[in-house]
Formats: C-alpha cells, sequence, structure tokens
C-alpha cells in the first residue's frame, strides 16, 4: 500500500493504482476522455493533468502515472484550468459542433467538459472535418468528423474483443480512426466501441435518433440469450426498450456484450407477438379466446390427463417461473418434467455428476482471467458464449495463459494469439481428450491424490497415445504432449465446455472425459481453476438445480414425445420452447406434439404454437421480475423494464392462474416464491431475496469444491467415413431460435447458411451467396454457400437456429450427418 | 377641502374627454404588440422543411409539458421532427422554449387571438406551426 495526498486528503491506495484511480476510489472526480476502467492506461487526451509537489515545472496525466510514497497531488488550480481548457479548444477546432443532432448529446464527455470549463469561444482557427460516415453495416454507423482521438475503440477492439478492427491511420491533423484499408467495418458488430466512444462518432444504428439519454428509464436486468448472464441496462422509453445502455459496474461483465446482447433487444417490442390467448375451435382452427376460457381447457386438459401428462419447460424461464411450473406438474399429479429438449444437458450433468458429484460450474468466471492455461472444448464456445470468449482473451493478453481449443473447425478462439488448435475429425473431442490424460498419467505429471480409479483409466487409456489419437482423428501428438504438461504446471486452469440443443451427442461421454482432464490436471477443486459448464440459455443452470427433470417414474422430454405419439402421454404443456425447430428429430417432435391435447406458452404463434390446442401469449425477459442463474452459479436479478403488449401475461402470472384453477394457492410475488424455493432447493439454501445485490450471489462459494474424484472409462469415437460432413451448432450472431426474430442479428445473419470450406467450394464449383442442396438420407436441405476458412476439406457447417430451414429434419442428435452434395 | 374635491374631479373629466381613453376599441381596433410579446409559436420554415432538427430540447425544457417531439431520419439521412406537436391549452407561454433551441427553430409570434370551439382546435400540430 502506498500513502499519498491529493487535495488535501490522505489516503491510503494500492501500489498498483495510478493517480486518477486513486482519487476516484475517493471520491476526487478528475475529468477524462480517453480513460476507461476495463482498459490499460494510454494517456491520449491530456485531460486529465494534475499537478504534483514532487513534480512541479510541468503538469503531470493522472490516469498514467502511477502513484508514489508520499505523492502530494493538487487535481485543481487556476492553471490546471487554464490548461485543461486549451486541451478542449484544441479538441474543438476541427470537432463538428453538431450536438442538436447528435445522439451523444445529453451524455457526451466532450459536451460536459466543453460545459463545464465554459468554453465559449476558441482562439484558434481551422478547418473542421468533413468525412464521410460509415454505415455500410446495419449495426454501428462511424462518424469520424466528431472523434477526439481518444483511441478507446482501438483499444476495446484490441484488449477486450480481440477483433482489431480500428487502428488510427494517417499522420498530425489527418489522424483518424479507420478500419483495414479505410473501408466500412465488417467485423462481428459486439459493439464494445460503440459503449466505449466519449462522444459521437460511434453510435448504434438500430437506435439513431429514437430518443435522447435523458427520456431513457434505466433498468438493470440480466440478458435474455445465452448462459454468461451478462448485465445489460434497458433503456426504456413509451414502454418499448429503445436501446441497451452501457452499464460497467453492475454484474460480471463489466459492460462487455456480444452482439445478441447489445443488439438483439428488439424482438421485445415487435409487434408480431401473441397478444391474447388462443383456442382450438371445433373447426380446427386457432382462434382468440379470453383468459379464463383459455386457462380453464388448458387446467381441464391437464387435469384429466393427470399422471399421463407432460411438462416441457425451455430454459429462458426465471428461476421463480420453473419453480412454479414444477409445482404445476406435481399438483397435476405427473413425474413427466424436463426442460431444453432433456438430451442436451442431461448429458452433461450427469457426466459431471458420476466423476466430480456436482453438477455445475466450479469456478466463476473473473477466475478464467487469472488462469494460466485454459483449454476451451469446441471453437464453438465463442459462439454460444462470447462475453467468456472476452474474458479468455484477457487471459491470454493480460496474464499470459496458454489456450489450447479442442476444435473441429477454426473460429475465434483458436485466432487469439498464441492460441494452440489440436484439430480433430468431426465427433472426437473425447480422443484428444483421452489423449490429454493418457500423456498426464503416462509421464507421471497426473494428479492422483484422493482420485479413484486411476489405474483402471491408465489401462483402458493405452489406446489412447497422443501418437494413436492424432493418426486416427488429427491433432498434433506433440502438441497434446505440449498441452497436457501445461495443464500440469499451471497453478489455476479453465476448462471449457458449452452445451446446448444442437450439442446433444456424446454429451454424457464428452462431459466425462472432460471432468477426467479436470480431475488429473488439478484442475477440480483446485483454488483458482475451474471446469466450466456453459449452459446454452439464460437460465439453464437454474433449471438444473431447480431439478426441472423427470421425477421417478417420469419420462424425459424425448420418451414424452414418443409416448404421446404412441397415446401413452395424453397431454403436453410446452412452456417457451419451439421443439419443432430447435429439437432434433423433426419428424419424431412432429408426431409427438400432433396427438396429444398440447398447451403451448410462448411469445411468438412458433411453429409448435400452430399445432396447439391452446395457445397462451407469454412475455420476454424485459417483462419480468425474478432471478436468473447464469453458467458460474450465479443468482442475478431479472427487473422488468416494460409492460406485455396486449393482453399478455408473464409465465408466472398465468403459472399463478393456472395452479389457482387446480386448487392451489401459491405465493402472489416472485420474491415470495424465491423465499419458497430457497427452502425448497439445497443449491439456494439460505440465499434470501435481499442478498441478490448488483453482482448477484454465486450459490457454493467462488470455488464449488466437488464432492468426490471419480474417473470413468470413456471411449472415444471412430471417425465417421464420409467424404462430406455437415456439422450443426450455434452461430455468434444468434442464441435459441428466439434471436431470429430481433432485428440487429437478423441484419447481419438472415438466413441459413452452409459454411464450407475454399477448395470444398471449388470442388463443388460454387460461390458465397450461390444456393448448395445437401442430401442426407432421404432428405434434402438447401441453403445459401457461405465459403470460409473456419473448416477443413470435407466438413461443411450449418446453423440450427432458422425455423425456414428444418435442419432437424435431418439433424437427430448424431454427431455429424454424412450430407452428399447435389446439383 | 372643497377645493382638493375639484381638482380630483377635474381629473377625472379630463380623462373623460375625448383622445384621452386608455381602453382600446377591440375588435375593431387592434394594438400592436411589442417585439418581444409572447404569442403563439412558429416553426420556422427552410426551403425544403422546416429548421427544426428534433433535438429534444424544447420538450425537456417546458414547464408545462406541453410540446411532443417525435424525431426520424429523413430520406437525406437528417433528422427531422416527424411529428411536432404544441397543446395551447397546456401552454403557459413562458417562452422556455425559444430559448432552449440551439438552431432558432421555434419563435413566437404577436398572435394572440387563440380562442376556439373544440379541444382538438387548440392541438397546434406541425403543419399549423409552420403556417403560423
Amino acid at each position: 500500500m502506498v500513502n499519498l495526498t491529493i487535495d488535501g486528503k490522505q489516503i491510503t491506495t494500492a501500489k498498483t493504482s495510478t493517480i486518477y484511480e486513486a482519487a476516484k476510489e475517493n471520491g476526487i472526480n478528475i475529468p477524462v476522455l480517453c480513460y476507461a476502467k476495463k482498459l490499460l492506461p494510454y494517456g491520449a487526451c491530456r485531460i486529465c493533468l494534475v499537478e504534483v509537489e514532487q513534480m512541479k515545472g510541468r503538469l503531470i496525466p493522472s490516469c498514467t502515472t502511477p502513484v508514489t510514497e508520499g505523492m502530494v497531488v493538487n487535481t485543481m488550480s487556476d492553471e490546471i484550468r487554464k490548461v485543461r481548457k486549451t486541451v478542449l479548444e484544441f479538441l474543438l477546432v476541427n470537432h463538428v459542433v453538431e450536438c442538436p443532432v447528435c445522439d451523444k448529446g445529453g451524455e457526451c464527455d466532450l459536451q460536459d467538459l466543453t460545459y463545464e470549463y465554459e468554453v465559449v469561444t476558441n482562439r484558434f482557427q481551422g478547418e473542421k472535418f468533413d468525412l464521410p460516415t460509415d454505415e455500410i453495416n446495419p449495426l454501428i454507423e462511424r462518424n469520424m468528423n466528431r472523434c477526439v482521438l481518444c483511441g478507446k475503440c482501438v483499444r476495446v477492439c484490441d484488449e477486450i474483443v480481440g477483433y482489431g478492427s480500428y487502428s488510427f491511420i494517417n499522420r498530425g491533423f489527418e489522424t483518424k480512426i479507420a478500419t483495414a484499408f479505410d473501408r466500412g467495418l465488417n467485423c462481428e458488430f459486439c459493439g464494445q466501441c460503440v459503449s466505449m466512444c466519449p462522444v459521437g462518432a460511434i453510435l448504434p444504428r438500430p437506435f439513431k435518433f429514437k430518443a435522447r439519454p435523458w427520456q431513457l428509464k434505466e433498468v438493470d436486468s440480466v440478458c435474455g440469450y445465452c448462459g454468461n448472464g451478462c448485465t445489460v441496462t434497458l433503456g426504456v422509453k413509451d414502454n418499448q426498450v429503445q436501446t441497451i445502455r452501457f452499464n460497467e459496474d453492475t454484474g460480471v461483465n463489466h459492460g462487455n456484450l456480444c452482439v445478441r446482447g447489445r443488439f438483439g433487444y428488439s424482438f421485445v417490442n415487435d409487434t408480431k407477438r401473441l397478444k391474447k390467448p388462443m383456442i382450438r375451435n371445433s373447426n380446427g382452427i386457432l382462434v382468440e379466446a379470453e383468459w379464463e376460457e383459455a386457462l380453464s381447457a388448458a387446467a381441464e386438459g391437464l387435469k384429466a390427463a393427470g399422471s399421463s401428462a407432460g411438462f416441457i419447460a425451455g430454459a429462458r424461464l426465471t428461476n421463480e417461473e420453473l419453480y412454479l411450473f414444477k409445482k404445476l406438474s406435481r399438483t397435476v399429479g405427473s413425474d413427466n418434467l424436463d426442460h431444453s429438449g432433456g438430451e442436451c444437458y442431461r448429458g452433461v450433468t450427469e457426466g459431471l455428476f458420476e466423476t466430480l458429484g456436482v453438477k455445475a460450474s466450479t469456478g466463476t468466471f473473473p477466475q478464467i482471467e487469472s488462469a494460466q492455461a485454459i483449454v476451451a472444448i469446441r471453437s464453438d464456445f465463442y459462439e454460444t458464449h462470447p462475453v467468456v470468449g472476452m474474458v479468455v482473451n484477457q487471459a491470454i493478453r493480460r496474464n499470459e495463459a496458454q489456450l489450447t481449443v479442442i476444435a473441429d473447425k477454426k473460429g475465434k478462439l483458436t485466432k487469439l494469439p498464441e492460441a494452440r488448435t489440436l484439430m480433430h475429425t468431426p465427433g472426437c473431442e473425447i480422443n484428444i481428450l483421452n489423449a490429454l490424460c493418457q500423456t498426464l498419467l503416462a509421464e507421471g505429471i497426473a494428479v492422483t491424490d484422493g482420485v479413484e480409479d486411476v489405474a483402471a483409466l491408465q489401462a483402458f487409456l493405452a489406446d489412447y497415445t497422443p501418437e494413436a489419437v492424432a493418426q486416427t482423428v488429427g491433432g498434433d501428438a506433440e502438441a497434446i504432449k505440449k498441452t497436457a504438461r501445461e495443464l500440469a504446471a499451471a497453478d489455476k486452469v479453465a476448462i471449457l465446455l458449452a452445451y446446448g440443443l444442437p450439442y446433444s451427442a456424446y454429451s454424457k461421454e464428452l462431459a466425462t472425459a472432460a471432468a477426467n482432464l479436470a480431475i488429473l490436471s488439478g484442475c477440480a477443486g483446485g483454488a483458482g481453476s475451474g471446469l466450466y459448464l456453459c449452459g446454452e440459455k439464460a437460465n439453464s443452470q437454474g433449471a438444473i438445480d431447480l431439478g426441472i427433470v423427470p421425477g421417478a417414474a417420469g419420462r424425459g422430454v424425448q420418451k414424452m414425445l414418443q409416448g404421446a405419439a404412441d397415446g401413452e402421454v395424453k397431454a403436453l404443456y410446452v412452456v417457451a420452447e419451439d421443439p419443432m425447430v430447435t429439437y432434433p428429430d423433426r419428424q419424431a417432435v412432429e408426431a409427438g406434439l400432433k396427438k396429444p391435447f398440447l398447451v403451448v406458452q410462448d411469445i411468438y404463434l412458433t411453429e409448435t404454437a400452430r399445432l396447439a390446442d391452446v395457445v397462451l401469449p407469454a412475455a420476454t425477459f424485459a417483462e419480468k421480475d425474478g432471478t436468473f442463474t447464469n453458467a458460474e452459479r450465479r443468482l442475478q436479478r431479472v427487473r422488468a423494464g416494460i409492460k406485455s403488449p396486449g393482453e399478455a401475461q408473464t409465465d408466472f402470472a398465468v403459472f399463478t392462474r393456472m395452479l389457482k384453477k387446480l386448487g392451489q394457492v401459491t405465493a402472489e410475488t416472485p420474491t415470495q416464491v424465491f423465499a419458497e424455493l430457497s427452502q425448497e432447493c439445497t443449491e439456494y439454501k439460505g440465499i434470501a431475496p435481499a442478498d441478490i445485490g448488483p453482482q448477484g450471489v454465486v450459490w457454493g462459494g467462488e470455488s464449488l469444491a466437488p464432492t468426490k474424484k471419480q474417473l470413468k472409462t470413456v471411449a472415444g469415437l471412430v471417425p465417421m467415413d464420409a467424404s462430406y460432413l455437415l456439422l450443426t451448432g450455434s452461430c455468434l450472431y444468434h442464441s435459441g431460435s428466439l434471436s431470429t426474430h430481433a432485428r440487429g442479428p437478423l441484419s447481419v445473419v438472415p438466413e441459413a447458411y452452409v459454411e464450407l470450406s475454399r477448395s470444398d467450394a471449388a470442388t463443388l464449383g460454387v460461390k458465397e451467396d450461390e444456393l448448395l442442396k445437401l442430401k442426407a438420407g432421404d432428405q434434402t436441405l438447401q441453403a445459401k454457400v457461405k465459403v470460409g476458412t473456419r473448416l477443413p476439406a470435407g466438413v461443411m457447417f450449418m446453423p440450427y437456429h432458422f425455423a425456414e430451414l428444418e435442419l432437424n429434419r435431418v439433424y437427430k442428435g448424431q454427431p455429424a450427418i454424412p450430407v452428399k452434395p447435389v446439383k | 377641502m372643497f377645493k382638493e374635491f375639484a381638482k380630483g374631479l377635474s381629473i377625472t373629466l379630463k380623462h373623460l374627454m375625448p383622445g384621452h381613453t386608455t381602453t382600446v376599441d377591440y375588435p375593431k381596433k387592434k394594438l400592436e404588440m411589442a417585439p418581444r410579446f409572447r404569442g403563439l409559436h412558429r416553426l420556422v420554415p427552410t426551403q425544403d422543411r422546416e429548421k427544426c432538427v428534433a433535438c429534444y430540447l424544447c420538450p425537456t425544457v417546458c414547464p408545462a409539458k406541453c410540446i411532443t417531439v417525435e424525431s426520424d431520419e429523413n430520406a437525406k439521412g437528417e433528422k427531422y421532427p416527424r411529428v411536432y406537436e404544441i397543446d395551447l391549452l397546456r401552454c403557459i407561454f413562458c417562452g422556455y422554449c425559444v430559448e432552449a433551441c440551439p438552431v432558432e427553430a421555434i419563435e413566437m409570434t404577436s398572435a394572440y387571438e387563440l380562442a376556439n370551439f373544440k379541444r382538438e382546435d387548440f392541438n397546434f400540430d406541425k403543419e399549423r406551426l409552420l403556417k403560423s
């Protein structure tokens, strides 16, 4: 610790602080333009100049100067005021003053400072910039005439996102921020630069001219897309979410968001949302009905089915809603309860439970940043959880972590500095993981204290030497060995594993293999280390914690649908899911949904809802109060920002009304229900609603200790033999089928595509945007071609989000789909 | 006492003489308003559009909250008020909107004859304000 004096105030602060940080901690405000909490100090704007007694004769930039013992700092004097005013005058020489039409007006740092320092005239004359604005992309507008060259966008894109879209070009007065070759911006559109820009040079296009900052009501909530649980601050006006505001103080994401979180909010305001309940009439047509009527019909249908009713939830419901949903199934007397397609989460949780005795991530996301070795299983991890990917990037850049990606295709993670990619044939992650475990054991560097069945695993893994694995599934034997040695040497290890609806194949085996590696590398139970199990949806972890799983005699989703097709399950209640689009095996799903009495509760008239007998209009995350549990076990508050359109109601309200119809009395508010569920759910025991503050509450503590360390043998897959293999999965811009209703993601990726390598494109003679037909079994799929460098030859990729594609006609849960391109 | 009484009465009588009245014969005769009189608002037009850039400063500053602005982007990519309305029944004619306007797009005219028969007629939309 260091002692210093700022403005006569005695301050003790950390040795690593700068003067600016020390002052800010103690409530002393120094103006800045180029400083940002999450970026490295830069010292570009010279607004933060202060006087230091020990360094008389010149002014010192406070944001780049570290504190020293006995330092005496003055943050304001006549000279400082004069110099800061001059700096502002310099900036205003060529800054176009169009505040009335600039969307930043009202929250612009330059505007505020100009006002504060009373810069009403300018002693300097110069030409104003007249550069064309960059409006080529649909999401981010760049107007370089307003730029103050603070470099925050350049730095955030490099340091945090790791994309590197921007750089300074030219010299002197001509200096400007530009993209490569000064063309229009074409990046992954996460919008970090938008949130960083202190002036109106980079703005969100969907929000252009929509409202002024001071008119927006800010509501802190949690993003409804992936399991990362980023805080999103809704900017609300006229009962609409107008934009997502920058907020770096709340939550786990330090203001970082991905394209979905920042630009994918518009489905909330969509006019096509369901506004009234619907009932299928005697002619078999869905017609609008009153709530009472629809609820009675639904309740009666479910009650009549009794123990043969099935309950399927999506993982975008809040904890409170999931709890009520479970209660509803118990009230009806059914054990048939499940969520997220069943297979999607069951395998991974079972695999983890059998080996480590837990069903959740063992660490928290901030710990990843200080990890020395990181293993990401599947390169799709960045696509499903982009903000965790940004944390990985910081671990690499700030703490020199070594990242190894076990991947069947390249991606953002494989491009990070010094990232090692162990490329394997599709579906063979387990082989590589086994080879890593084999190396750890063979070289005697594995952690085996208190680990069960080491010998059995070692014997089993004899066939999985790095050399053998490299030969059968690809990957470099030396690289595998090197990775294993690094994992053993590192104190802090992070192993990242994502799961989701398009990754249901061999999920239990994969989780087991990952857990084996976590045990042998000392990651499981090690301080600061963690195995991260990242769910696809906002509340995937909550659904697991609350036990939205089949009861003792119950069926899982697949069995429910099968039972429904066979007539054994007589009624189905599907909430916040669109099985027709997202579940594997469309034909089976359709057969299962068509036969029973079907109640669908969703925000859109989805393909599933079209088959329903009763449709109940529900609400989005922006209309709900409650809690989500993110992938690192953090419970966070979700807050309602707007009212639901028409007669739509929150799922919470629908469940309470439905329970009332079935003669059950429940608590009225989410807070009361949370109090009730925290009594019942062992994981949430002792957490009071009031405890869930801005940073949430992590159940089980920062490091969740495994209850056992039981190694399990798990066989790798034999590489599939087909000239073309089709992979399915998530793409960065979308999440589930929900984002296909949001304008932001849609403007970048509007429709399904089939991605293939350049060599395949050349062999097949197809070009970008041409249609390609793929035959798989007796089904054909057709999509536009996207030629890229991510995929190896013979492998194609299709995202699963789009309803029109009907990918699940051929995707039935297999590791990869053999396809034949047809002309 | 009588002297004072006569003096007072003479002042009264003097005012009764023609040419000494302060009352104006409205509506036959109308006063000319002072240049700073705050009457009905007027939106200033330019050649092809209104001068207003929909910066929302007038509805923000308005103490009576009688101004409704909705901004939008026109074909040229400029910001313009798709909706600009003043509810004159609420307006207190304080002139803050004129003072706040950064582009001098709104001013107050000398028009004060604003009585009308229907409530709706007091709602001045963009077209009316541009013509006033």
